[in-house]
């Protein structure tokens, strides 16, 4: 017979377990994934930017912008919002990726010296109202993203004149070289613990780009990420705990975080945007990153409380 | 030659009718009996694309890090990316390109292309014309022979006319190898009449700028049309009656120029304030992205071709823009920071865009530079020139998505199967927008050897 379906007691008891039980699940689900911190919009502008670093007083942001067809080092003003090219006079060729000295008063980057159809690049040394640069390592190969160590007594960067992305470092005066990896592989992006003890570095050696940490002489590599994307761009928290770094596993560029021995990482931004290029505040209250959610390139942050 | 605003104006570059009668004569003759039985088994397709879009990727994209990575090659061929799956089975892109990976079921993948030479400045006129005729390259001396018409000339030169805006429109700089112009971007025996029309979208104002149209200082649109009357007139006097016949047709071309400066329908076709800032977006706020959506505006205006350049120079980091794709440098880092999201961005959003528009199937879209790059990783963790294999995409415009056709041998260096050269591809793209090939001959701009690409059909 078919006619009104009537559930028994004991029926209704189960549905209302599987419901409740479900409930739960989803419950314990929200729970469990990480929170979005609130993200603020520092620049509007759009051009494209990247290699954000925070001046050690915490005031200024250097960036690499395209501007007007110009490549070039800018710094950003935080308290004005004002943008304005690092280096007086302007060289007139393309130069990025810079990096304060902890005392604040001098900038490293990257010169590219055009020949022909060519480029060369060189690492300079300038004050840090942009002016007096002068070469810091000439153009021996292509010499690329130089770091101060926390001490500022030396510096690392990537250069290929052993046939292959290496990281060096050498002294101030850019002299006294070590070669601190020899891998086949490509091994870039330095970044130093703020006890100047260890580099963060993202390299191919395990077949795609991971992030690997050693000592500062170039011993005892740790692999710390083990994902089969590109994992890149690390930079080391003010208080050494934590690594935030540019990954790609979720289908596009986040900002990640984990523990600075590699565990525990988990999503930061969680957004359908490209973020890349994560810098702590000297503080260590804010992650500044480049992201793409309103369309361009846009420096934003997460304030941490 | 007068000049107007920045827009020189040629006299002379008409073609008489004698001199037609001996191009079309000498390009039948000169046709192999092979060739012209080939070309006539392609008939004009049932429903030809109504515009093209060619997406110029200057610089040389390489191949491994695009569409045709090569996941079991050696460390040192492979590179540093991993690949993942598209829609279609078995097929993998480079990890850096999620979102056209997702489309791939809308495009045909071309990884068999070849070209014939390793030079910009050659490569790029051959990319353009289908032949390196009178190519310079970067010792400064051109190679024998007149420059073919470009592309986007040819259909120029076929559709005519007939709509508000100029025929052939380029988005973007002219094309360099260092400070010098590439040859091949122009009308060549079409005459400069057919040379291209070019907006330039500038990201940090979000203006187009037409540089031909770019008034002196002193000259306000009203004295403008005082002036453009003055030179038509002056310019009728010293004319042959031929030649007359060619000059009302640049007065026609000249007419739509100012058209478009002074006709607030045909201005708005440039702006892209009209957009919402969600489509915008969505393209990437890139000069890229934005002249994308800019050629999407042209397309849907009816303009039967547009150009549109990723960067005026092949380096990444001198061109005035977005930068080029001749990574001899940092191949992996540019790639990985800059051009794989900016494409990665603008073209789904075109894909999307053409097909929420209905434009899709009326639009045929190329993706594709002069060139690939070197399958070894040089010392400098990046690339060099590679004519002996590269890839490309292409899609919409009635052709079938959804399929890979050629190969390449494991490690990228060589075309395994299926040759395909840039005098097929235009050769198919003149097919696409239903140029007969009596057309082709009589205006003297079949290919020799070029073939339609028939898998597409």
């Amino acid at each position: 017979m078919i006619g009104p379906f009537h559930l028994r007691p004991t029926g209704l008891m189960g549905i209302v377990a599987v419901l409740l039980l479900l409930m739960t699940t989803m419950v314990r689900g929200v729970a469990s994934a990480p929170p979005i911190p609130a993200t603020k919009r520092i620049t509007s502008d759009g051009g494209f930017k990247q290699h954000l670093h925070f001046s050690p007083d915490g005031k200024r942001l250097l960036f690499t912008r395209i501007h007007k067809g110009k490549m070039g080092v800018w710094t950003l003003e935080l308290a004005t919002g004002m943008m304005k090219p690092l280096l007086i006079p302007d060289p007139n060729t393309p130069h990025f990726d810079a990096h304060f000295s902890p005392d604040g008063k001098s900038v490293i980057f990257v010169l590219d010296i055009l020949h022909g159809t060519d480029g060369k690049l060189q690492i300079n040394r300038c004050d840090a109202d942009g002016k007096n640069s002068t070469v810091l390592i000439p153009h021996k190969a292509f010499e690329e993203s130089p770091r101060w160590s926390p001490d500022g007594k030396r510096f690392a960067w990537v250069t290929t004149r052993d046939g292959n992305q290496e990281i060096y470092s050498a002294n101030i005066k850019g002299q006294e070289l070590r070669r601190l990896t020899n891998d086949n592989a490509m091994d870039n992006n330095p970044a130093w613990s703020p006890d100047g003890k260890k580099l963060a570095f993202s390299s191919s050696r395990y077949g795609n780009f991971d992030i690997l940490s050693m000592n500062a002489d170039g011993s005892e590599i740790q692999r710390l990420t083990n994902h089969p994307s590109v994992d890149m761009w690390p930079a080391w928290s003010p208080d050494g705990k934590q690594i935030a770094f540019t990954t790609n596993r979720d289908g596009n560029y986040e900002i990640y975080l984990m523990n600075a021995d590699g565990s525990n990482p988990r999503n930061l931004t969680q957004h359908a945007a490209s973020e890349n290029y994560a810098a702590w505040s000297p503080d260590g209250r804010r992650l500044a990153f480049i992201s793409t959610r309103h369309g361009g390139h846009d420096i934003y942050w997460i304030e941490f409380p | 030659m007068l000049t107007l605003g920045q827009h020189r104006m040629r006299t002379c570059q008409g073609i008489t009718r004698r001199e037609l009668i001996q191009v079309g004569a000498s390009s039948v003759l000169g046709l192999s009996a092979w060739n012209w039985f080939a070309n006539s088994l392609h008939a004009t397709p049932t429903k030809p694309a109504k515009s093209v879009l060619l997406l110029w990727l200057w610089g040389g994209p390489s191949h491994l890090d695009t569409w045709d990575p090569k996941p079991n090659a050696p460390a040192e061929f492979r590179g540093p990316f991993t690949t993942i799956p598209t829609r279609l089975p078995g097929i993998r892109f480079c990890e850096l390109f999620p979102e056209i990976a997702k489309r791939t079921d809308q495009l045909a993948i071309l990884r068999s292309l070849k070209t014939g030479h390793n030079d910009h400045g050659i490569a790029g006129t051959i990319g353009l014309t289908g032949s390196m005729a009178g190519g310079v390259g970067l010792g400064g001396s051109a190679l024998p022979g007149s420059p073919r018409p470009t592309i986007g000339s040819t259909v120029a030169r076929i559709k005519g006319f007939s709509g508000k805006l100029p025929p052939f429109l380029v988005v973007g700089g002219k094309l360099h190898q260092g400070k010098k112009a590439i040859v091949g971007e122009g009308g060549g025996p079409l005459g400069g009449l057919y040379d291209p029309f070019r907006l330039i979208y500038e990201p940090e104002s979000g203006q187009t700028r037409i540089p031909a149209l770019q008034l002196p200082a002193d000259l306000t649109p009203d004295r403008l049309e005082d002036r453009a009357k003055l030179l038509t007139a002056f310019d009728r006097l010293s004319r042959t009656v031929d030649q007359l016949r060619s000059a009302r047709v640049l007065d026609d071309y000249r007419t739509q120029a100012l058209g478009m400066l002074t006709s607030p329908t045909a201005r708005k076709a440039f702006d892209l304030s009209q957009e919402k800032s969600s489509v915008k977006e969505r393209y990437g706020l890139t000069r890229f992205g934005q002249s994308c959506l800019l050629g999407r505006r042209l397309v849907e205006n009816g303009v039967p071709f547009v150009q549109i350049n990723w960067s005026d120079h092949v380096e990444a980091e001198e061109d005035s823009g977005d930068g080029g794709w001749d990574h001899h440098y940092r191949n992996f880092q540019i790639m990985q920071d800059r051009h794989a999201p900016w494409l990665d961005r603008a073209l789904p959003a075109l894909i999307d865009d053409l097909k929420e528009r209905g434009l899709f199937d009326s639009t045929l879209v190329l993706v594709v530079g002069e060139f690939g790059r070197s399958p070894k990783i040089n010392d400098k963790a990046g690339r060099e020139h590679w004519e002996h294999c590269y890839s490309g995409l292409i899609f919409g415009g009635g052709i079938r998505g959804g399929q890979v056709i050629g190969s390449s041998t494991p490690r990228g260096e060589h075309v395994h199967d299926r040759p395909i050269t840039p005098a097929d591809l235009i050769t198919t793209v003149q097919h696409a927008v239903g140029i007969t090939s009596e057309q082709a001959q009589t205006l003297n701009v079949s290919l020799e050897g070029g073939q339609v690409i028939h898998e597409l059909f």
